[in-house]
C-alpha cells in the first residue's frame, strides 16, 4: 500500500525543477554543437554540396564512437573533463557536461538524416539560380527541413530527460537523483513510483509539445 | 548564342568508365526554342546540366554570347547561372516558402534589388503567369499546372536571356502541358528569350520548338528543323518516336503494315509540303494536266508550331509516262515525294 503522507512534495517539485533546468541546458547546447555537425555530415557526403570525402570520414569516426560509449560509462568517463571545464561533476552544472557530449553525437545524426530527406531537386534548383552555397544551406535547406529538425529535437529532448535521471547515479541532481536516494537506497517505493510518474508525465508533454510544432511547420 | 563544341562527358561507375555524352556539336541561335528529344537514359538530361555546369563535361566546349563557360570560376559561374533560368519536371520549388517567396527567393538571394523593388517585379512576375491571387499560398496547395507556373516565374526573376526546361510538363496531364507550352511560347516571344528544352515527348517538341536534335546513347542522330524531321524521320529512334505520337504519319512511313497488299494495284506515294503551298488546289491541278487516277488512302494537314503541313499517301494509278508527269508537276509545285512500293 503506497502511502503519499510521507512524501516531501517541496524535494520533489525541486527535483522536478532541476531535471527540467538539465534538460533544457543540456538541450540547447546540444542543439548548438549537434546542429553544426549535423549540417557538416551531411555538406561534406559524397555527392553533397561539400563534397569532402576525407573530412567526413573524420567527423562520421568521431560521431560513431562517442555514440559507441554507453552512457553510464560516459558519465564516470567525463568526472574529470567535467571538473576541469566548471569546477564540480556534482549536482545540476555537473551533469550538464556528460549529457550534451552523450546526445550532440545523437543529434547530429539525428540532423544528417533529416537534410538528406529533403528533396535533391530542390537544392538543384537553387544552384540553378546561381545562388551561393551558405545561403542555399540556411536560406532553402534548413527551413525545408525545418519539420524534420524539431522531430529530431524532440526524440533528442526525451533522451537528454532519460540521460538526466540516470546522471543521478553519479551525484547528478533532478528527479533521478530522488529515486536513486529515496526510492532505491532507502526503500521508499512512494518516491520511486511518483518520479516515475512524473517523467511519464514530462516525456508525454514533450513529445505532445513537439508534434504540434512539426504540424505547424508542415506545409504539404 | 549558345555553341556546343565536341562536347563528352563520361561517368566513373563503379570503377568503370560510362560514356553519357559522346561528342555532341550544338548551334543555337537567340530567341529560339530548341528541343533536345530522346529516350530516357539517351543523355538529354546531362547535355541540359551543361548549359549551366550543374554537370561539368569532361570534354569540350560550352561557348554562350562567345565565351566559353566550362573555364569560369566561381563567381563567373554564379553570375552566369543568373542569367540562365531553369525550370524541372518535378519543379523543385521550396515546400516551406509561399508561391510570392519562391519566386522572390532568387531575386533575394542572388540580386541587389530593394525590397521594394522585389515587391514589385515579384507582382509583375505573379501577373505573367496569372496566377496574382495565389500570392500567398504555398505550393502544397498548388496544383501540378500552378507549380509549374511558379517555377517559370522563379526561373524569370532574375531576368535571363535563355530558358533550360528539364521536361518541364511530363509531370503534367495534357490539357495543362498545353496551357504551359502556351506560356512558355508567350515569353519566348514577348522577352526573345531563347529556350533549350528537354523531352521524350514528340508532341511538346511539335508544339514549341523551331529546331530539334535527337539524341541517342550520348550522340546526337539527327537534327533540323522540326518539320524536316518530323516528316521526314531518318534514324530508327526517331521513327519510333514520331510513330508513337502520331500512328497517321507512322502508317504513311510504312503503309505496309496498314493495307492490305493485295488490294493495292497502282504506286504507292507519299507526299510532304510545308508552308504556304497548303492551301493550293494541287491535286485537283494534277487531276487535270495528267491523265493518271489517284486514290487518297491517307493524309493529314495540320501545323507544326505555325508552319502548316501537309502529308498525303495516294495511289496512283497509270502509264510509267503518266507518273512520270505526275512528279514533274509535284517537283514544278516544290512538293516532296517518296515512292513507297
Amino acid at each position: 500500500m503506497i502511502d503519499l503522507s510521507m512524501i516531501e512534495w517541496g524535494d520533489i517539485a525541486f527535483a522536478t525543477w532541476e531535471t527540467l533546468v538539465m534538460t533544457g541546458v543540456s538541450l540547447l547546447f546540444t542543439v548548438l554543437l549537434g546542429l553544426p555537425l549535423g549540417i557538416l555530415l551531411f555538406v561534406t557526403a559524397s555527392g553533397q554540396l561539400l563534397e569532402q570525402p576525407g573530412v567526413y570520414r573524420v567527423l562520421s569516426f568521431v560521431v560513431n564512437v562517442l555514440r559507441s560509449v554507453p552512457f553510464l560509462i560516459l558519465l564516470i568517463v567525463m568526472i574529470p573533463v567535467t571538473v576541469l571545464l566548471i569546477g564540480t561533476s556534482l549536482g545540476v552544472e555537473g551533469a550538464i557536461p556528460p549529457l550534451v557530449v552523450g546526445t550532440s553525437p545523437l543529434f547530429a545524426r539525428l540532423v544528417e538524416n533529416v537534410l538528406r530527406e529533403v528533396d535533391r531537386g530542390v537544392i538543384e534548383a537553387c544552384q540553378a539560380m546561381g545562388v551561393p552555397t551558405h545561403r542555399i544551406i540556411f536560406g532553402a535547406l534548413l527551413p525545408e527541413a525545418m519539420p524534420g529538425l524539431i522531430a529530431a529535437t524532440t526524440v533528442t529532448a526525451i533522451t537528454l530527460m532519460s540521460y538526466a535521471a540516470m546522471s543521478g547515479v553519479i551525484g547528478g541532481g533532478g528527479l533521478g537523483d530522488l529515486a536513486i536516494r529515496f526510492g532505491y537506497q532507502r526503500f521508499q517505493t512512494e518516491v520511486m513510483v511518483i518520479t516515475v510518474a512524473l517523467l511519464v508525465m514530462l516525456v508525454q508533454f514533450i513529445q505532445h509539445a513537439g508534434d504540434r510544432l512539426v504540424l505547424y511547420f508542415t506545409r504539404k | 548564342m549558345i555553341r556546343i563544341e565536341q562536347l563528352s562527358k563520361t561517368f566513373r561507375v563503379d570503377g568503370r568508365e560510362v560514356s553519357a555524352l559522346n561528342d555532341i556539336n550544338l548551334e543555337i541561335g537567340k530567341g529560339e526554342v530548341f528541343g533536345i528529344i530522346g529516350r530516357s537514359g539517351a543523355g538529354k538530361s546531362t547535355l541540359l546540366r551543361s548549359l549551366n555546369l550543374l554537370e561539368r563535361p569532361t570534354a569540350g566546349r560550352v561557348l554562350i554570347d562567345g565565351e566559353d563557360i566550362t573555364g569560369f570560376d566561381r563567381s563567373r559561374l554564379y553570375a552566369l547561372r543568373q542569367r540562365v533560368g531553369m525550370i524541372f519536371q518535378h519543379f523543385n520549388l521550396l515546400n516551406a516558402k509561399t508561391v510570392a517567396g519562391n519566386i522572390d527567393w532568387p531575386l533575394k538571394s542572388t540580386g541587389s534589388l530593394s525590397a521594394a523593388q522585389r515587391a514589385a517585379r515579384v507582382a509583375e512576375l505573379l501577373a505573367l503567369v496569372g496566377l496574382a491571387e495565389h500570392a500567398h499560398k504555398y505550393p502544397a496547395q498548388l496544383s501540378g499546372g500552378q507549380k509549374q507556373r511558379v517555377g517559370i516565374a522563379r526561373a524569370l526573376a532574375n531576368r535571363p536571356q535563355l530558358l533550360l526546361c528539364d521536361e518541364a510538363t511530363s509531370a503534367l496531364d495534357p490539357e495543362t502541358t498545353q496551357s504551359i507550352l502556351r506560356l512558355l511560347l508567350d515569353i519566348n516571344r514577348q522577352f526573345d528569350l531563347t529556350i533549350v528544352l528537354i523531352t521524350h515527348e514528340m508532341q511538346v517538341i511539335r508544339t514549341l520548338c523551331d529546331r530539334v536534335a535527337v539524341i541517342d546513347g550520348g550522340r546526337i542522330v539527327e537534327s533540323g528543323r522540326v518539320a524536316d524531321v518530323f516528316l521526314h524521320p531518318q534514324h530508327p529512334v526517331t521513327r519510333g518516336m514520331v510513330a508513337q505520337s502520331d500512328p497517321l504519319t507512322a502508317a504513311m512511313l510504312d503503309p505496309g503494315h496498314a493495307f492490305a497488299k493485295d488490294k493495292l494495284r497502282g504506286t504507292l506515294v507519299r507526299l510532304t509540303y510545308l508552308g504556304d503551298i497548303t492551301y493550293q488546289p494541287i491535286l485537283s491541278h494534277i487531276a487535270a494536266a495528267t491523265p493518271a487516277r489517284f486514290t487518297i488512302l491517307q493524309g493529314e494537314v495540320s501545323s507544326i508550331k505555325d508552319l502548316p503541313f501537309g502529308q498525303l499517301l495516294l495511289e496512283l494509278e497509270g502509264s510509267d509516262d503518266d507518273i512520270r508527269k505526275v512528279f514533274a508537276e509535284l517537283d514544278r509545285f516544290e512538293i516532296h515525294h517518296e515512292v513507297l512500293q
